[in-house]
């Protein structure tokens, strides 16, 4: 049943703090000091600290590890708290140095060091747990029906805790629809100027054997799932934010992999993903998830396990690692990993479609967990090229974070403020009709510093707008 | 060793930078113990962040004031620890001075802050169809400032030339807080001597340049790129000679060894090259496109002459990548198979590279030691790559020693004991192989007209005192890297 607790997956010794970075030597031993990464990084960048680059986070961990610096002390836990965890400087390192892996056990290290604030804490156990997720986004999407959260953002002081609980009503409020203005438009042309002429039965896509959404490791199940006529049977992570605040996406993701010719089977007891967990040092509570993940789409028997949020992709795809130190749930947890996709991954590898003109200018940004960690830049721009009429402008400086990092604006307020009101500068220069970026996380970041700001505060996710496309054209009536 | 400040000066260095950049926890200041060079390693006492030449001064007028000396430090790329903290020293770091100032397409001339990145700047001038010509490999991250110190060169400084060549005017801060302004306005020398091109190259022991001056060349309107793989290496350095002997002009000319290839081809990296190559040569031309075919098919002739097995050109920008890849990615590779990397760096006359190669390649199987060759071969600038753990303690002693003989091979071979990484505190020894005393002492004079005292990055470069270079380089270094590989 899921909710078994994997024991200590670092391995006996694992009370000594730095076992768990000591087990990965082998990932620190490949940087070189060459200092690649550090323009890439949003921290070092605005701070100058070598401290808060890349590299010296590498040090700080080898110090560690070298045991020449404590895992207790101010030092470590300051600056691996203050990585914004973009992996931006992944992508640039000359040597593959795995920053990504290596910052969790960092945090992990530093948790068991000096656990996390209060609200931290609260945070993780609220959206690890379904029964206590559930109120919690009840009430999250009152304050956002009535209005009252986006009251709050105009109204309430800008520093102290009022100033956080602002942050938060602002992020709240951020999380609403924001394809209104853009249903609304009315388009240049005729309403069905689609150059859609033929096909639009999906049943007709041919089934292609050789497509890499075949699973191919001889551990992974036979391809006797597609039917003919359909591509993979696709299981939708509902996750956690996205189910309490985006449910809307969630459809629209089921709706257009299902034109594009997918399978898309529910698979209720599906849970959250476990990213923050791992990110926030709590690397049990991301394998308890993560199991229980693991447990649910094997029961559903799908191919592919299909997510809208990048950084539940970027997780998912790195259970494997995750596990690495258990010899019982590695393989599995491996296979698992391969058959995770980003919804756009499918929608791209499907054509996508073309469905209606959405007349509409677009100021697209990348998600780090997205482009760095999963090298995906291009398949969300191939969705809403498939949606005429759209225009994409991708902002300045799309490359780097946004400043969310899941809560980063609460816990950093200065910093992350700063990182996310350049963002914001870039996003409002490109003067599109809204805002538009795959991930849940940056839509609530963005909007929210627009909205702080007073500027029009309309966020998408790319699959939304395919999503009206299609309505538009009639396709799913 | 670390000598913390007291908390007076701490105070005072708050009150300038702002608290937030003086950093003093020694937890801290262990990222500040080593350069690119991670072999030596020592923590500075604390480190400043100045965010303006003004700041600059009044940081170093109080520190100077108490004789305590500075390192300075840009991205910390430097491959002969020259920002290696001296003992008791203080680093000043300028990354927080990374604005570019100004941009004269007219005049093309750009001023920047010493912390701008090398690549950001060619960045910068793009759009006026400028750019800054120096492009070390390190280029995305490495500082103006850092390649000022250390008159950095590139794969194109054979066709371009280095650093020196465009540094047009400096604003440097000298020891004890002075501020002075060399050169400027496009003209190299301010009248009198070249005091720009003395600082150019002085490795942070003359002081902190703070605003520097470059001079940007057009881009180049075409590109031509050939990839050329032979059987060994001898045939390489053939075509290279026959290349330059033909009177081509190649922006770049760069050869990757076999065991190179080797490194690069069983990394994630791979970039495709057959099996049991002995050596591949990257041939760049660039220009007006009138005339630039036709160089290339010079240069092809040139390798097929001696037997290359093929020669592949990019028709594409994507394809040009390609093509360097190889060569870009080699550090990294041998980074990724093997725990520890020393990149040495010479210089010999270029048709000396066979002779010299043939040897070094003998010094590996001396000291059993795996030695990997990428070179910039149109200057004759070498780049031996010794693969090694460090915690191996006999392994490292054989480095040291087969290090040392490199060096010595090279200097013996008519070359010198740096092409573009300078002396730091790494080739501080070896100075007396090119050097005879007389020559020594005039360094140290001019090294004093700037900074008497020796408190800008005290110890590098210049021996104090003669060392004789045989005996003592091997062990001495030995023995201090063994304490910090030993080191708790
Ligand atoms: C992968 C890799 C590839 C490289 N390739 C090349 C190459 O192709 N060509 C090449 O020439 N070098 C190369 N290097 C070496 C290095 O990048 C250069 O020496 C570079 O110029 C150093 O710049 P930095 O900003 O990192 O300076 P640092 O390493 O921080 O400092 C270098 C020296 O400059 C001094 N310094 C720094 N800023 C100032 C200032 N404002 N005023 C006065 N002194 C200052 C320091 O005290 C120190 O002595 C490479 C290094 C790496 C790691
Ligand atoms: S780029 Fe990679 S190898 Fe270089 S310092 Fe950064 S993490 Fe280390
Ligand atoms: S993950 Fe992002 S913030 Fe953290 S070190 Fe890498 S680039 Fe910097």
């Amino acid at each position: 049943m899921a909710g078994v607790r994997v024991a200590s997956a670092a391995g006996p010794g694992s009370d000594t703090l730095a076992s768990a970075l000591e087990a990965q030597r082998e990932r620190l031993l490949p940087c070189v000091h060459c200092g690649f990464c550090l323009p890439a990084c949003p921290t070092y960048e605005r701070l100058g600290d070598e401290n808060d680059s890349p590299r010296g986070r590498l040090h700080l961990m080898q110090a560690v590890v070298d045991g020449r610096l404590d895992a207790a002390s101010d030092a470590f836990h300051t600056h691996i708290d203050r990585c914004l965890g973009c992996r931006a400087c992944e992508p640039v390192c000359p040597s593959g140095v795995e920053y990504g892996t290596l910052l969790e056990l960092a945090r992990e290290a530093a948790a068991r060091a000096r656990p996390p604030a209060l609200p931290t804490r609260l945070l993780l156990s609220v959206m690890g747990s379904r029964t206590a997720r559930s109120p919690f986004f009840v009430g999250g999407r009152m304050l956002r029906a009535t209005g009252l959260a986006s009251l709050g953002a105009r109204i309430l002081p800008s520093e102290g805790v009022l100033g956080t609980g602002r942050l938060g009503l602002a992020m709240l409020a951020a999380s609403a629809d924001g394809t209104d203005r853009i249903r609304r438009a009315r388009p240049a042309g005729g309403a069905h100027a689609s150059p859609l002429a033929e096909g639009t039965s999906p049943d007709t896509t041919p089934a292609d054997p050789e497509s890499p959404n075949v699973p191919s490791s001889p551990s992974d199940p036979p391809s006797s799932a597609f039917s003919a006529g359909r591509r993979a049977r696709v299981g939708l992570l509902e996750g956690c934010v996205q189910k309490g605040l985006f449910e809307r996406i969630n459809a629209a993701t089921a709706r257009t992999l299902r034109f594009n010719g997918y399978d898309v089977v529910p698979v209720p007891m599906g849970d959250c993903c476990g990213a923050l967990h791992a990110h926030g040092g709590d690397l049990d509570g991301a394998r308890r998830l993560a199991q229980r993940n693991m447990d649910a789409f094997e029961r559903a028997d799908v191919d592919l396990v299909v997510t809208n949020a990048a950084g539940c992709g970027a997780a998912m795809k790195e259970y494997g690692t995750l596990f690495d130190s258990d010899a019982d749930l590695a393989d599995r947890a491996g296979a698992f990993a391969r058959r995770v996709r980003d919804v756009s991954e499918l929608l791209e590898e499907a054509g996508p479609r073309p469905g209606a003109e959405v007349p509409c200018t677009l100021a697209y940004d990348h998600p780090c967990h997205l482009q760095h960690a999963q090298g995906l830049a291009h398949a969300p721009l191939a969705v809403l090229g498939a949606v005429p009429g759209t225009e994409v402008r991708v902002i300045e400086g799309a490359d780097e974070c946004c400043g969310g990092a899941g809560i980063y604006g609460i816990t950093h307020p200065d910093l992350g403020g700063r990182i996310g009101r350049d963002k914001v500068a870039a996003v409002r220069a490109a003067a599109g009709d809204a805002a538009c970026t795959p991930n849940p996380g940056c839509m609530m970041q963005i909007g929210a510093g627009l909205r702080l700001e007073g500027a029009r505060a309309d966020v998408v996710h790319p699959v939304e707008i395919l999503d009206e496309s299609y309505r538009k054209a009639g396709y799913y009536e | 060793m670390s000598v913390p400040l007291s908390s007076k000066t701490v105070r005072d260095l708050r009150s300038i930078v702002g608290a937030a950049h003086v950093i003093t926890d020694p937890d801290r200041l262990l990222a500040y113990e080593s350069d690119g060079l991670t072999q030596y390693r020592a923590a500075p006492s604390a480190a400043v962040l100045p965010a303006s030449s003004d700041e600059v001064a009044r940081v170093v007028e109080r520190l100077h004031g108490e004789g305590i000396a500075i390192v300075p430090r840009g991205a910390g790329t430097g491959l002969s620890g020259g920002a290696l903290p001296s003992e008791g020293a203080v680093v000043l770091g300028t990354a927080r001075m990374n604005r570019i100032l100004e941009v004269d397409p007219d005049d093309r001339l750009a001023v920047v802050q010493p912390g701008v990145t090398n690549a950001r700047l060619t960045e910068a001038t793009r759009p006026f169809d400028l750019y800054y010509a120096p492009d070390p490999s390190s280029q995305s991250t490495c500082t103006l400032g850092g390649n000022v110190a250390e008159n950095s060169g590139g794969p194109h400084c054979l066709k371009y030339g280095v650093t020196s060549r465009y540094v047009t005017g400096l604003t440097v801060v000298l020891a004890g807080g002075r501020v002075a302004r060399l050169g400027g306005s496009g003209r190299v020398a301010s009248g009198g001597l070249d005091l720009t091109g003395l600082f150019v190259g002085s490795e942070g022991c003359f002081g902190i340049a703070t605003a520097i001056e470059v001079r940007l060349l057009p881009l180049p309107a075409s590109v031509r790129t050939l990839l050329a793989i032979f059987d060994t290496m001898e045939a390489a350095g053939h075509a290279v000679t026959g290349i330059i002997g033909s009177g081509l002009m190649p922006a770049a000319v760069e050869i990757i060894d076999r065991a190179t290839i080797e490194a690069v081809e069983a990394s994630v990296f791979a970039a495709g090259y057959p099996k049991g190559v002995g050596a591949a040569l990257v041939v760049e031309f660039d220009g007006t496109e009138a005339g630039l075919d036709a160089d290339a098919d010079r240069a092809e002739r040139c390798c097929l002459e001696v037997g290359a097995r093929e020669v592949r050109r990019a028709r594409s920008e994507e394809e040009r990548l390609g093509l360097w890849k190889g060569r870009k990615k080699a550090f990294g590779a041998m980074g990724r198979i093997a725990p520890d990397l020393l990149v040495q760096d010479a210089t010999v006359p270029r048709t000396r590279l066979p002779h010299v190669l043939a040897s070094i390649t003998e010094i590996g199987k001396q000291y059993e030691l795996r030695i990997a060759n990428v070179f910039h071969a149109g200057d004759g600038n070498l780049h031996p790559n010794i693969l090694f753990d460090r915690a191996d303690p006999d392994e490292l002693e054989r480095v040291e020693r087969a290090s040392h003989e490199i060096m010595k091979l090279c200097v013996d071979a008519g070359g010198t004991i740096t092409g573009e990484h300078g002396v730091g505190i790494d080739k501080r020894a070896y100075m007396g192989l090119v050097h005879n005393e007389t020559e020594l002492d005039m360094l140290r004079r001019v090294r004093g007209v700037f900074d008497a005292d020796h408190l800008f990055n005290p110890g590098k470069v210049v021996p104090d005192a003669v060392e004789t270079p045989a005996e003592p380089v091997g062990s001495e270094r030995a023995s201090a890297a063994h304490a910090e590989a030993g080191a708790p």
